[in-house]
């Protein structure tokens, strides 16, 4: 069987903002000639980039987990919270679908699309001939629940606007939620510095 | 001459039919989307956007939730969850929330309303390549319909202390997150340079 026909080996380009395919000119820095887009053949120092920002997203998962996102003060009791405390209050109070939905947005998906993102990047490093299509699945998939991880934050964000009752209950944020959110942000970006196409310049 | 096209996912190259696609293709080989079809006209996606003007002023102006918490009252409306942040000196914080919840849509839409009215009248708003590129850009960071969950997440954790009551703007809010969506499914890239590509000739 022959190499099939791609953009790379018929000398084309296609804009990744407007999609429209362009044949490659001799340029340092082509531009999109419809809509003026940056032009590549795969996105630049795409492996070097996704992988430090991976880094830096898993280094700060573990204060995103430890540390308070939330302390809560009232007259009865002074609570801190972290990521897992919410869900264990949630599960306590008896709405145990809330709990798990909270638990899969916040602890799991962050660490799965970690997990995830690293196996391609060392998929793609290692230049594994195999599995093109299950690869490219996955990128998909967890690039599509990435964004829900900011379940958490935005629950956190309506409780410290709506409990400010000074002298009866007082909710404010801790740093927990900063890394939190650090990490959704670079995981995103991750994932969109990550060039899907590099999972299949191996295919035969 | 046949033309070509390539699949932005795997850089597959594709012979095109002359013939407008009937249906969403897919590439053949990693199944992402290839081309979408003709989806409606330049007039729907413009009403699409007032409405989502609308349903966002409203969901700014009314509260989302009130709660009655031992006789005292409290409430707040959409941006009210960014400010609850930035009174509390968490600036970064306050600053993702107010994009990915309050910029970004109404980004969204006011881009879109500027690009679209002029194009309708066969002009080209200045600097129309920009202003499209960066709606692309906004368009990933706007996460009404993972806020509107959050939103759900908090009522529950408060509604075993206070008392709960979801106001207007949480109504509007979900009718903004449907509109986005089908907002963003009519002006999809291929759409909008349709569009503009209609116009010309």
């Amino acid at each position: 069987m022959t190499a099939p026909a791609t953009g790379r080996s018929l000398g084309l380009l296609v804009c990744l903002q407007c999609r429209a395919t362009v044949r490659a000119m001799n340029l340092r820095h082509p531009r999109c000639p419809r809509c003026h887009a940056h032009l590549f053949e795969r996105k630049p120092h795409s492996l070097g980039v996704t992988a430090a920002l991976l880094l830096c997203a898993a280094v700060l998962y573990i204060p995103a987990n430890l540390l308070p996102v939330m302390y809560t003060r009232s007259l009865l009791e002074d609570e801190r919270d972290t990521i897992m405390s919410g869900v264990l209050v949630l599960l306590h109070s008896g709405s145990w679908p809330i709990a798990v939905l909270v638990f899969i947005a916040s602890i799991v998906v962050p660490l799965l699309k970690i997990i995830v993102l690293a196996v391609l990047l060392f998929s793609v490093w290692r230049r594994s001939p195999r599995l093109h299509t299950q690869r490219s699945e996955l990128f998909r998939v967890i690039d599509f629940i990435g964004r829900w991880s900011m379940l958490d934050v935005y629950a956190i964000s309506l409780l410290v606007a709506l409990v400010q009752i000074r002298s009866l209950a007082f909710i404010s944020v801790g740093w927990g939620a900063l890394a939190f959110g650090a990490v959704v942000v670079l995981t995103l970006v991750a994932a969109r510095t990550f060039d899907e196409r590099l999972l299949w310049d191996t295919a035969p | 001459m046949p033309s070509v096209i390539v699949c932005p996912s795997c850089d597959l190259a594709h012979l095109r039919d002359s013939a407008p696609a009937a249906e969403r293709t897919r590439c053949v080989r990693c199944r992402a989307p290839l081309l979408r079809p003709e989806v409606g006209h330049i007039d729907a996606a413009i009403a699409l956007a007032v409405s989502g003007l609308v349903l966002f002023l409203l969901s700014n102006l009314y509260p989302l939730v009130v709660i009655n918490y031992n006789g005292t009252t409290r409430s707040t409306t959409l941006i009210g969850a960014a400010l609850g942040l930035y009174a509390q000196r968490h600036l970064a914080l306050a600053a993702l929330v107010l994009i990915t919840t309050v910029a970004g849509p109404f980004l969204q839409i006011a881009t879109l309303l500027y690009l679209l009215i002029p194009l309708r009248a066969g002009r080209h708003a200045p600097g129309q390549n920009g202003v499209f590129r960066l709606l692309t850009q906004i368009r990933t960071w706007t996460f009404v319909e993972v806020f509107m969950l959050g939103a759900l997440v908090a009522l529950v954790r408060l509604s075993s202390y206070a008392e709960v009551i979801p106001g207007v703007a949480l109504w509007s809010c979900g009718l903004l997150m449907l509109t986005l969506a089908a907002l963003t499914s009519q002006t999809s890239p291929e759409q909008f340079w349709r569009w503009v590509e209609q116009r010309r000739t």
